[in-house]
């Protein structure tokens, strides 16, 4: 990671926990492309981005772009949380926040709000793709209906 | 093989104490927990002088220790709530001879984020700001605390076909055995309409009423070795099991599905090293911080199947009393629990079985109870279970 990569990376998300195994997971961010971290020996998507496999301890881990393609495994409607006044949360309206099973492999979930679906339109197993929002100067996952 | 766990019945709590629970004490953490510590101590007959370990949630044990003027310690610890670890890591101290009496304790303090009068207090806001610390999951979007579990509720009515009255009846039960505790903080009668009109928090099955209710206060205890106990004047409470528990699912989105969550880990570990079973136990403790993980408790501790717990709860409802008699006779969550005693990561439950097989309960005593169950957590990091009992 070139030292000006990270300076960038850190400065478009100042309030954020960012450290060498989830840095390649933030870059991918301000690029959209959502990238998750892939064994390469047991060819294993796994996340959060540990620094090495969770399943075979394999060091050999490369952050790999997913489709982002998947279905609705839960959600909430948040009427509270910790985005107050960011732009796009509202939390009178209720901010739909959804956790995602991703096609690429069972079990490998994400989370993310859901954008263009009206809160009650929202259902469990529901197919979701990929979707980019702007916010707090940096783009940020979220979905929509497939 | 039954696992060996040569502690069983041999440390017991001896003194529990609390201070009362409030929307704004108008005292420092600290002071609250010197308070509540000084009044356990004082209960278990004892002295400072007597005091070698202190095992604490995330308050500085160095400055209660420093407030109380505990001049020796040869054990201490912090640790994250809910609050089982504290009594377990005191349990393994005492028995292995680290030290001979720990002082636990825990304090809880509303935040700014939960009411505006809170926002407004320039003390809270500045120990509230802090530097970052990591977070569970990276994404931006994260169920990090709070979220998971309205999100998990969600997805465990979806498989279920569950109804939000079930949620319902598990606040009405904190608040009827709530209304017999004075030292409860929401007292008035809650009936199913109003827990309906509730706000919605985080929709679309927690309302204001799934949620704890937060207070600032503190509990303590005293722990310390069976034999000792027996020359104190409390009726010593012993330990009969106790376990921690959590899966490597520390991230809430990735847990697999609810019956592969700490809860299980806990019950299967904890009736491991229990001479006693579900049907031996006289009261039942189980966490509510939300109201979700106390009707999954009801599953995860073996009184009914999986998805059971609504029809389970009908069932064993006393129309009369209004709140749940497990079989007509058990009792759960005496105090009125974290929804209505006030929120306490589960030292509550603990203060009230103490108090209870002690038959220091006051208003609210259930006569002859002998063993308490307790299920001190949720689905995540730092759950835990405890099985306490008298002789
Ligand atoms: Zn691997």
């Amino acid at each position: 990671m070139p030292d000006s990569n990270v300076k960038e990376v850190l400065e478009r998300f100042p309030n954020t926990w960012i450290d060498r195994d989830n840095f390649a997971m933030f870059e991918g961010f301000l690029e959209k492309r959502m990238l998750i971290n892939r064994c390469q020996d047991c060819q294993k998507y796994f996340q959060p981005p540990w620094p090495s496999c969770p399943n075979c301890w394999s060091e050999n881990v490369e952050p790999t772009e997913v489709s982002g393609n998947g279905v609705v495994h839960t959600f909430v409607i948040l009427h509270t949380g910790a985005l107050v006044g960011v732009e796009g949360v509202d939390y009178m309206k209720g901010y739909p926040l959804l956790v995602v099973e991703l096609e690429e492999q069972e079990g490998l979930r994400v989370t993310g709000p859901m954008v263009n679906c009206a809160n009650e339109d929202i259902r469990i197993g529901m197919p979701v793709r990929l979707n980019w929002i702007e916010r707090q100067g940096h783009p940020v996952p979220a979905f929509q209906p497939a | 093989m039954s696992p060996r766990f040569p502690v069983r019945d041999q440390v017991a709590i001896v003194g529990v104490g609390t201070t009362p629970f409030s929307r704004d004490a108008g005292k420092s953490d600290i002071a609250l927990a010197v308070e509540a510590s000084k009044n356990a101590i004082r209960d278990a007959g004892l002295t400072k002088n007597d005091i070698d370990g202190v095992s604490a949630t995330m308050l500085g044990v160095q400055h209660v220790q420093a407030a109380l003027g505990l001049e020796k310690l040869t054990y201490f610890l912090n640790c994250f709530p809910t609050f089982s670890q504290q009594i377990v890591n005191a349990m393994n101290a005492v028995f292995s001879g680290v030290c001979d009496t720990v002082l636990c304790y825990h304090t809880v303090a509303v935040s700014p984020n939960n009411s505006r009068a809170a926002a407004a207090d320039p003390f809270r806001i500045r120990a509230a700001s802090g530097g970052l610390s990591r977070p569970p999951s990276p994404w931006p979007d994260s169920l990090a605390f709070p979220p998971s579990y309205a999100a998990w509720a969600n997805r465990y009515f979806h498989e279920y076909d569950a109804k939000r009255e079930w949620l319902g009846l598990i606040a009405i039960n904190s608040r009827t055995n709530a209304m017999r505790n004075e030292h409860a903080v929401m007292r008035a009668p809650l009936t199913m309409e109003d827990y309906f009109a509730a706000r919605m928090v985080r929709g679309p099955l927690f309302g204001m009423l799934d949620m704890d209710y937060p207070v600032d206060g503190a509990d303590a205890f005293v722990v310390t070795t069976a034999e000792r106990a027996k020359d104190l004047p409390n009726k010593p409470v012993l330990i009969h099991s106790a376990v921690l528990g959590q899966t490597n699912c520390t991230v809430e989105e990735i847990l697999p599905d609810l019956e592969h969550s700490a809860h299980q880990v806990v019950m299967d570990a904890l009736w491991a090293r229990s001479e006693l079973s579900l049907q031996d136990i006289d009261l039942f403790q189980p966490y509510d911080g939300f109201s979700f993980i106390c009707l999954k408790w009801f599953e995860s501790v073996g009184y009914c199947g999986v998805g059971e717990a609504g029809p389970f709860l009908e069932d064993n409802w006393d129309k009369e009393e209004n709140r749940i008699l497990i079989g007509g006779r058990v009792p759960a969550n005496t105090h009125g629990g974290s929804l209505s005693d006030g929120g306490t990561q589960g030292s509550g439950h603990i203060r009230e079985a103490v108090l209870q097989l002690q038959g220091k309960a006051g208003n609210h005593q259930h006569p002859g109870l002998k063993s308490a169950l307790l299920g001190v957590g949720g689905f995540f990091p730092y759950s835990g279970g405890l099985i306490l009992r008298t002789e």
